[in-house]
């Protein structure tokens, strides 16, 4: 093929170019609004150098949104942390045995009622959530947001694609050989998909970070507030506190990002996967 | 026997994925659409009074709930061809032979948003607007352009609204296309190309044809997106200025918060029956167009 003409390859890259740092500029304005005053940002609302960087919006948030900020990241940790173990594990156990067993009357009704389950919109399933969170006794604590955070439908189609392509033959080499189901799922089948089980696990940690409805529709008091939920909480309080909001945003925005910078490569193609394919 | 044991491990496997799915996806769903049948005033109690569609007559009576429904749909048709269209004309200059080197930049560029916290985005869009701390309108006043009324306006709000949401959405869409890009036939573009086809003539029957997977994928997730915006309505707007942005998943939560449950799950009955009908439309497509 004929190499394009200098000025069409830069026309691309100017427009590549101009709609990416687009899609950044608010990274950037966020980054440099929590260290200007408010002063330096009336007076010059673009700019992102700050001419006086400051901490001072990150000390006005030691307490935000009626938490303080490190019970807010702590919690944000623990309770992402615990439900992506919990969803990791659930839904590979669950996706392998209903990928192994297609036809069994009890898993098609099981996939179907999952299924459906997915489709209804999330932010109103959340509202008989706290109803059947009332009946359990699960209100205002850890528990019940962990649980409700631990399925999901991007892990289970990730998981069922993978499992979908496993090698039979090598399932029935291990049971001629007198290995149990359990022996072949954590000897055999689990060694296999640990690339599956990594991808899944990033993916979750990312969704997760993000949930804010759940955890405030379960929690009863600000103690168990993740950090999405307290930047929200703070936004919503009278009197502004632009630049600590800012940097709460920033607090909030920071993990993810790095977590997803070191990871690209895996969450995107996973991310595209589950959804082609599911 | 020892046949039986091995298939029961089967379901001790699946028994705590069951148990969430029974839990928090089923009974929630079932008890959701048992309450809309219920008196709001009784609909927590032991014993529900049951008002059969008392509350599905009493939303369609209710002109703030069907301006919402017409927003709402009004709304998902235009973000839905804004993102995909965007996300289309992009995926198409990432692939193309113009740009070589610096790919994987843009494509990260674009599809951070995803991966970041909505709140925080849309928090950080809400002050973007903001008319006195905010970097839009002084990029305008910069240009020498008339000023953006954004979030305060309610001529706006929905514009506003949405270009946020393109912002933290897009990125997926565009990564779907091209996925679907990577996989296309380039002999066929190569043979079109001989024979005297114009690049648009080759873009609208060789290329597009090709990308009829990614278009459903997108146009099912974006349609489903869309119907349910939520959060962006909750930090941004919250549902105003004067209605603008008050869509049926915002009206409902607010009738759920001020006790109106029975009229709260009538109108997410009618929006789960809306995105269920989106759903099993497209999948029987999906299913003929691959027969």
């Amino acid at each position: 093929m004929r190499r394009a003409p200098a000025w069409a390859r830069g026309l691309a890259y100017a427009a590549a170019t101009l709609v990416s740092l687009l899609f950044l500029y608010p990274y950037a304005w966020m980054l440099s609004s929590a260290f200007r005053s408010t002063r330096d940002i009336l007076a010059a609302p673009l700019a992102l150098w700050p001419a006086n960087a400051g901490t001072d919006a990150f000390a006005s948030i030691r307490e935000a949104g009626g938490v303080s900020l490190a019970r807010a990241i702590l919690n944000s940790l623990a309770i992402t942390g615990a439900s992506t173990l919990l969803a990791v594990a659930v839904t590979a156990l669950g996706a392998y045995a209903l990928t192994r067993r297609p036809h069994a009357p009890a898993f098609r009704l099981l996939r179907a009622g999952f299924l459906l389950s997915m489709m209804y919109p999330y932010m109103l399933l959340v509202i008989p959530v706290y109803l059947v969170m009332f009946k359990l006794g699960l209100l205002g604590g850890y528990t019940g947001i962990i649980l409700f955070l631990s399925l999901g439908p991007v892990q289970f189609f990730l998981f069922e694609q993978f499992f979908r392509t496993l090698p039979l033959e090598v399932i029935e080499a291990a049971t001629v050989d007198g290995a149990g189901e359990a022996q072949i799922l954590f000897r055999v089948i689990l060694p296999m998909a640990a690339p599956v089980v990594a991808t899944v696990a990033t993916i979750t940690f990312l969704l997760n970070w993000a949930q804010w409805f759940p955890v405030l529709v379960i929690s009863a008091t600000p103690d168990t507030y993740t950090l999405p939920v307290a930047l929200l909480a703070l936004n919503g309080e009278l009197g502004t506190n632009f630049q600590g909001i800012m940097a709460m945003a920033l607090v909030t925005t920071v993990p993810p990002a790095l977590v997803f910078l070191a990871a690209q490569r895996h969450v995107m193609g996973g991310l595209t996967e589950g959804a082609v394919k599911g | 026997m020892p046949a039986m044991r091995r298939e029961g491990v089967f379901y001790l496997f699946a028994l705590p994925f069951a148990a969430l799915t029974i839990l928090f996806g089923l009974w929630p769903i079932l008890l959701s659409i048992q309450v809309s049948f219920t008196d709001s005033a009784t609909a927590l109690q032991p014993a529900p009074a049951w008002v059969g569609l008392a509350n599905y007559r009493a939303i369609f009576a209710d002109p703030v709930f069907l301006a919402a429904l017409v927003r709402t749909l009004a709304y998902t048709v235009l973000a839905v061809a804004a993102n995909l269209s965007f996300a289309l004309a992009f995926a198409l200059l990432l692939d193309s032979a113009l740009i070589g080197r610096g790919r994987l930049f843009f494509k990260l560029a674009v599809f951070l948003p995803v991966v970041t916290p909505d709140v925080a985005g849309y928090v950080v869009w809400r002050w973007l607007y903001d008319q006195s701390f905010g970097a839009v309108n002084a990029a305008l006043r910069l240009l020498g352009l008339p000023a953006f009324g954004g979030l305060a306006s309610p001529r706006t709000a929905m514009l506003a609204l949405l270009i946020a949401e393109l912002w933290h959405h897009a990125g997926f869409y565009v990564l779907i296309f091209l996925a679907n890009l990577a996989i296309l036939d380039r002999a066929q573009a190569e043979a079109a190309q001989i024979d005297g086809a114009t690049a648009l003539q080759r873009f609208r029957h060789v290329t597009l044809p090709q990308l009829r997977p990614a278009m459903a994928v997108n146009l099912v997730y974006a349609v489903i997106q869309f119907l349910k915006t939520f959060t962006a309505v909750v930090v941004m707007t919250k549902g105003g200025p004067a209605d603008a942005t008050n869509f049926v998943s915002f009206y409902a939560y607010q009738q759920f918060d001020s006790a109106q449950y029975g009229q709260a799950t009538a109108m997410a009955t009618v929006l789960f029956a809306i995105v269920l009908l989106v759903a099993l439309t497209a999948y029987r497509g999906a299913e003929r167009g691959r027969a």
